[in-house]
């Protein structure tokens, strides 16, 4: 009978060995591999709408320009659920290149964690290959903000990648068709919406309520300028209750009650694109997007004669327009075992080289020079700052993660039932503003 | 002699325990341990620091409202989609088992090639169906609505959008439980229901006398197995179709613990409300079990 139950724990004691072994395994082996070959580092990388190609380019340029080392690439169209399995388990890349604002926000969770190095330095480096310093060639206004600064304290944890400016889309032959001007204004856009719901167009339609993000961002700063922006970013209690919120919220409020009725019966990941195509097909006038939707739409069938027309967000004031800009990042994880080389990596993200490489597939990096290298469509969209528009950039302060609440799921995840008349405008607001008092706390 | 005898079987039978205790432990009692763990702790998911804090997260759950609207999506899918199916399979499983026409495998492929397809392909289907200008439904409703009817939103209107998710769900879960009682029903004896046909019970009769006791066993288990399979193919299907839209009208208990797990960086919390599913999975089975209990006819 002892015999027996000597025998059981043997056995549990050696199933416990076994998970201790498997455990030790994932260490074991990336330590191998960091061990035999110092000199490889491993990126992983979204592939967005340009493609895997241009990565594979620079990845080959810094190859060649640095003998010796090996770029391990990694990139997929949903690269958090690659690697996020892997970090968990401790075996972090070297470099990531991910936005905030993901639905996963694997980006998101490493600010709020603390899981980020130190980036400041890259900005003195010197440009592999050149003789700039990234800090020359990186265009005004895509540092120094919450995007790159996520802790607000005068350090970079990201470094800012391709932009793309967003604002309003629409159909230019339709708008010309009727005579209609491009509003400036939100009372012109309003004004407008009258005169399209007598033709049997509705003014507004939105992909997903994701997408509202732009627009309010931009509508912000249109309302308060760029220190109210920055004080609705933090969760100020009165940004958000006070007269200015108050303006925003029925500004959107009005506006998306005017959305087409099939808008939030589609604005989900199966179905926004029916969103999208409302404005293909005249049955809606403007579209909060990035420039990405032309290429998502560029097989969609089309009114006769459409053409894209893109403009900033109208304003309070036709004077002040914000258009706002969504940039990507990259970072390095704090686990990181390359960090030296890493940082050299994303010094040359800004080389003449690797800008040249990204624009071949659409990418456009921030740095000085880009604009005059855009072909006619692109600088139809980058070109929205040269005719007044201005830029924003950043986003939500990184807060602590607090249970059950969210900001972008209260702010814009609401503004579905705005549109369906379930939830009123003031409701909204306080739930906002609830929302922006636990976040602050 | 016997001693030794004795100790080799004692061998022997460990021995053969061995690797499904070993496999038990690494991939049910290990996970599931850790989960109860991580629900004590506020954690980001990345992060080296891990705060205990108790039960602050179960507090903290009673008190969402989110969860507790997710909650109740979820129980008023899990009764729908048991009671609707179940009526529905039992009738259609009579019918095929009972009713001798043409066509009854046809048929028996016909319900059952939902079950095969994917929730994914099942949410792109719905999706065609449910559309609001196109879509098969309202294109139908229209005939009978003047020109210029708005059609119903059926993913849009948040109070109508939880029982489209539950009607999708009813129609793929259909053709499983109509082939598992089909064969429940294909095993009782056909002179039970000659003899009951001669004492004058009519079909619908005999559906209630003969049929539904014989076959309570079946019904009993798949009890569980709706409890089980709803919560977990309505995350699947609402994270495909709705994204919990329109503005969390259709929520559901994993949809909502993998946003705070993965996207709102609670992952702690994210653990606490798998425990809450775990244990309320293994309560709800329970008493269904608990109640369900009569004696087994046997024929």
């Amino acid at each position: 009978m002892k015999k027996r139950w000597l025998l059981t724990a043997v056995v549990l004691v050696a199933s416990t060995a076994l998970l201790a072994a498997c455990g030790s395994g994932s260490t074991k082996n990336s330590a191998k591999s960091s061990g035999s070959t110092s000199k490889t580092l491993n990126v992983a990388a979204l592939e967005g709408g340009y493609g895997s190609a241009p990565w594979k380019q620079v990845v080959k340029d810094f190859e060649s320009a640095n003998p010796g080392v090996k770029v391990k690439l990694t990139i997929d169209k949903k690269i958090e659920s690659i690697i996020s399995p892997k970090m968990k388990a401790g075996d972090y890349p070297d470099v990531v290149h991910l936005a905030t604002g993901r639905p996963d926000g694997l980006t998101e969770t490493m600010i709020k964690s603390k899981g980020m190095e130190d980036l400041s330095d890259v900005k003195n480096m010197t440009i592999p290959g050149e003789k700039k310093k990234v800090s020359d060639v990186l265009m005004p206004g895509f540092d120094g903000t919450l995007a790159t600064e996520p802790y607000g304290d005068g350090k970079t944890y990201m470094m800012p990648m391709f932009y793309a400016p967003t604002g309003l889309f629409y159909n230019k032959a339709l708008l010309k068709a009727n005579g209609w001007t491009e509003p400036k204004t939100f009372s012109d856009l309003m004004a407008l919406g009258e005169k399209a719901k007598a033709k049997g167009i509705s003014l507004f339609t939105y992909s997903t309520t994701g997408y509202m993000d732009s627009l309010t961002y931009s509508l912000l700063a249109d309302i308060g300028g760029k220190s109210f922006f920055n004080k609705a970013m933090s969760y100020d209690h009165d940004a958000w209750s006070g007269k200015d919120g108050t303006q925003y919220f029925n500004l959107v409020g009005n506006l998306v009650k005017q959305s087409d009725k099939t808008t939030v019966a589609n604005a989900n990941n199966e179905n926004f694109r029916k969103n999208q195509q409302l404005i293909l097909d005249n049955k809606a006038l403007f579209m909060p997007n990035g420039t990405w939707v032309t290429g998502e739409m560029k097989d969609a069938p089309r009114a006769k004669g459409f053409e894209w027309g893109f403009m900033a967000l109208p304003g309070v004031k036709a004077d002040t327009r914000y258009a706002y800009t969504y940039f990507e990042q990259i970072w390095v994880p704090k686990q990181a075992k390359n960090k030296a080389l890493a940082k050299k990596f994303i010094a040359f993200m800004y080389s003449d080289k690797a800008t040249k490489d990204f624009l071949k597939g659409g990418a456009v990096q921030p740095v000085k020079n880009i604009t005059s290298q855009l072909d006619a469509e692109q600088k139809q969209f980058y070109g929205i700052y040269d005719n007044g528009a201005k830029v924003l950039t950043g986003s939500f302060q990184s807060a602590k993660a607090v249970e059950g609440v969210n900001m972008t799921d209260t702010l814009f995840g609401e503004i579905t039932s705005v549109t369906n008349g379930t939830k009123s405008i003031s409701q909204w607001q306080q739930d906002v503003v609830k929302a922006a008092d636990q976040l602050r706390e | 002699m016997n001693g030794h005898a004795k100790r080799n079987r004692s061998i022997f039978i460990v021995l053969a325990l061995a690797p499904a205790i070993i496999l038990m432990t690494i991939f049910m009692l290990y996970p599931v341990l850790s989960v109860f763990q991580m629900s004590l702790y506020r954690w980001g998911g990345y992060s080296p620091d891990k705060e205990f804090i108790g039960f602050q997260n179960f507090v903290t759950l009673a008190k969402d409202m989110n969860f507790i609207r997710a909650m109740q999506n979820t129980i008023v899918l899990i009764v729908l989609v048991t009671v609707v199916t179940l009526a529905f399979a039992l009738v259609f499983a009579a019918i095929l088992t009972r009713v001798k026409f043409k066509g009854v495998g046809l048929f028996r492929v016909i319900f059952y090639i939902p079950n095969i397809l994917s929730i994914v392909v099942i949410s792109a289907i719905f999706s065609a169906i449910y559309d609001p200008a196109q879509g098969l439904l309202n294109s139908v409703l229209r005939l009978f609505h003047p020109s210029n009817w708005q059609g119903v939103q059926w993913l849009g209107n948040e109070k109508l959008v939880i029982w489209s998710v539950a009607i999708a769900l009813i129609w793929q879960a259909i053709g499983y439980y109509m082939v598992m009682y089909m064969s429940a029903m294909a095993s009782i004896p056909e002179d039970l229901y000659e003899s009951a046909s001669l004492d004058g019970a009519t079909a619908v009769r005999q559906f209630f006398t003969i049929t539904i006791p014989l076959t309570w066993n079946t019904i009993r288990t798949t009890l569980t197995f709706f409890v089980i399979s709803t919560i977990n193919l309505s995350f699947l299907l609402v994270t495909a179709m709705t994204g919990g839209g329109p503005n969390g009208s259709t929520e559901v208990f994993l949809s909502y613990m993998y946003k705070q797990a993965n996207t709102n960086s609670a992952y702690g919390y994210g653990m606490a409300i798998g425990v809450v599913v775990f244990l309320f999975s293994f309560a709800l089975s329970a008493i269904l079990q608990g109640i369900t209990k009569r004696d087994v006819y046997e024929f």
